[in-house]
């Protein structure tokens, strides 16, 4: 590249029915403090279907994903403008009550974390913050939660006990139950696999491909196979751009922008 | 040649940094082992009923340790009652709250400044604010003493276990949708929860032992009490008095306090230490 052209990023997005849109961001900005993580970024994310963020590290992909819940709202200095449209209203508006936010668009970490508590407790947690169940609701409701996440069969006689006693794979589905219990519409997951064996990785892919058949799922991940495998939209980001978004499908075969062949293809990244 | 040569050299580094370490692990343990020791040879002849049974006598006379026990047990346990709930909650906002900004700073540096103090200069200022403006030595005071010199210790080790749990871990609480309180409370005080206790613990088995500030204001009282508008007698303040007394029953009195507090700060370690392993364990 010439030095004197500055760099242009030509961003390629594919159209979603707009009725089955079920979350966007329109000309997104972030910021950690004076630094720019992220230059307008404006993606759709389709309801019940997997959506993959993918890129090179630095990229900007986990930031955006973290944007979403306005998980980022812990931390002062960090700040996102534009717009962010949760069934049309913009969850970065002011009035916004983050708890009920985050209820409704729940989130699923990197490393698995589990609370220092009971395997029952830790489902239960979320639940019990917002919804006055009865003991035989809440009983279903923990069961339901651990059987869609594919880890029932496993902690159905021990539920009494620590979640932190599980095997890894086995935190990261508690995890997963966590979130599901809480009824959100959006599921959020951070490299959900990256601290995963390959068996735990398969069995976490089952579940996610289980689970958007009710739930609008987004997937920031490394691993472009499991892109490939499990989701049914990509979006490819490069220095904090959406270069390329389209169906998984057309992305990986028939790339239109020259970095995402090139990031899939291994050249860079 | 030059591969088997380094190895070996690597093995005897090895070797000489692990026989210092176990050395100095060795000489720490003798010392507390022959503490512990002479406290009890000298202590345990005393022992009998009457050290829990009956109040500390005239010189030459029968007599217990019953009223300082109790004086103890009262002036440390609300001294504790007070130094957790204000250093627990102190720590917590310090480390998820407070941040690097000036005022949480300037109570650090603050807080690190009354952890060294002198405990005979709390002992004066407690004596200036609140024996001589209240008219009297109490209990209370001796027991506000003793919470000035516990609350740093709880604030600094609460804030110090906070600080090492994983970010994840509140990022998680915040993502089920639940407030900050409510993870600091349900979440991050539970995962804290052995290393706050143990800070506790530490503050606990250092003021069971102080004396200096306990004789600017709580004083002592030759009877029974447990009235804590009074003065009150304590084990460190009878420790001092009657150690250094000219009679023998009174010195073999003074062992047998010094023997109960060394042996009831072990034992209160070793109970939360089970207790915590069994927490951990279900």
């Amino acid at each position: 590249m010439n030095a004197n052209t500055p760099e242009t990023f030509e961003s390629f997005v594919e159209d979603v029915p707009a009725d089955r849109i079920k979350l966007q961001t329109r000309s997104l900005n972030f910021y950690y403090a004076k630094s720019k993580a992220l230059h307008d970024v404006s993606i759709p994310f389709q309801d019940r279907s997997i959506t993959a963020l993918i890129g090179p590290s630095g990229c900007g992909k986990s930031t955006l994903l973290r944007a979403l819940n306005r998980i980022y709202a812990l931390y002062p200095g960090q700040r996102a403008e534009g717009e962010i449209l949760l069934d049309g209203e913009n969850v970065l508006d002011r009035g916004v009550d983050l708890a009920l936010l985050r209820a409704r668009v729940g989130m699923v970490f990197q490393q698995p974390t589990p609370f220092p508590m009971s395997i029952y407790d830790n489902v239960a947690f979320g639940v019990r913050l917002y919804e006055k169940l009865s003991k035989a609701d809440l009983d279903n409701r923990v069961e339901e939660s651990l059987r869609r996440s594919a880890l029932w069969n496993e902690v159905k006689d021990k539920l009494s006990t620590s979640g932190l006693g599980l095997s890894g794979g086995q935190q990261q589905r508690l995890c997963v139950a966590r979130t599901i219990a809480v009824r959100p519409e959006v599921i959020l997951l951070d490299e959900p696999a990256s601290a995963l064996d390959p068996i735990s990785t398969a069995k976490l892919e089952e579940t996610l491909v289980e689970l958007k058949a009710d739930y609008t799922i987004v997937i920031v991940t490394h691993n472009l196979q499991q892109a490939a495998r499990i989701s049914d939209h990509a979006a490819f980001m490069y220095l904090g751009r959406l270069i390329e978004f389209a169906a998984t499908a057309r992305l990986f075969d028939n790339p239109r922008a020259s970095r995402t062949a090139d990031y899939i293809t291994g050249r860079f990244g | 040649m030059a591969l088997l040569d380094r190895r070996g050299r690597r093995k005897a580094a090895n070797a000489l940094f692990v026989t210092f370490c176990t050395g100095a692990a060795l000489f720490a343990i003798a010392a507390l082992a022959t503490i512990l020791f002479s406290l009890l040879i000298k202590g345990i002849g005393g022992l009998n009923l009457d050290i829990f049974t009956m109040s500390t006598p005239a010189p030459e006379s029968r007599g217990g340790l019953a009223n300082a026990i109790v004086g103890s047990v009262l002036l440390c346990g609300v001294a504790m009652i007070g130094a957790v709930s204000v250093g627990v909650l102190a720590g917590t906002w310090l480390a998820e709250f407070g941040g690097t900004s000036p005022y949480a700073n300037t109570i650090r540096f603050l807080n690190d400044v009354l952890l060294s103090a002198p405990s005979i200069l709390i002992g004066l200022f407690v004596y200036y604010i609140a024996v001589k403006p209240l008219g009297g030595f109490s209990g209370w005071a001796g027991a506000l003493a003793l919470a000035l010199i516990a609350t740093p210790v709880v604030t600094r080790t609460t804030e110090d276990v906070l600080k090492l749990q994983a970010r994840q871990l509140r990022e998680s609480g915040a993502a089920l949708g639940a407030p900050m309180w409510v993870t600091i409370q349900r979440v991050l005080w539970r995962a804290a929860g052995g290393g706050i206790i143990t800070g506790a613990l530490l503050a606990f088995a250092r003021i069971s032992g102080e004396t200096a500030p306990l004789l600017f204001t709580s004083l002592g009282n030759q009877f029974m009490s447990f009235d804590m508008t009074k003065p009150i007698s304590n084990l460190p303040a009878i420790i001092f008095q009657f150690g250094l007394s000219a009679y023998d029953d009174w010195q073999r009195l003074a062992w047998v306090g010094a023997m109960l507090i060394a042996f009831a700060v072990l034992a209160i370690n070793i109970l939360v230490r089970v207790l915590s392993q069994e927490q951990k364990r279900s």
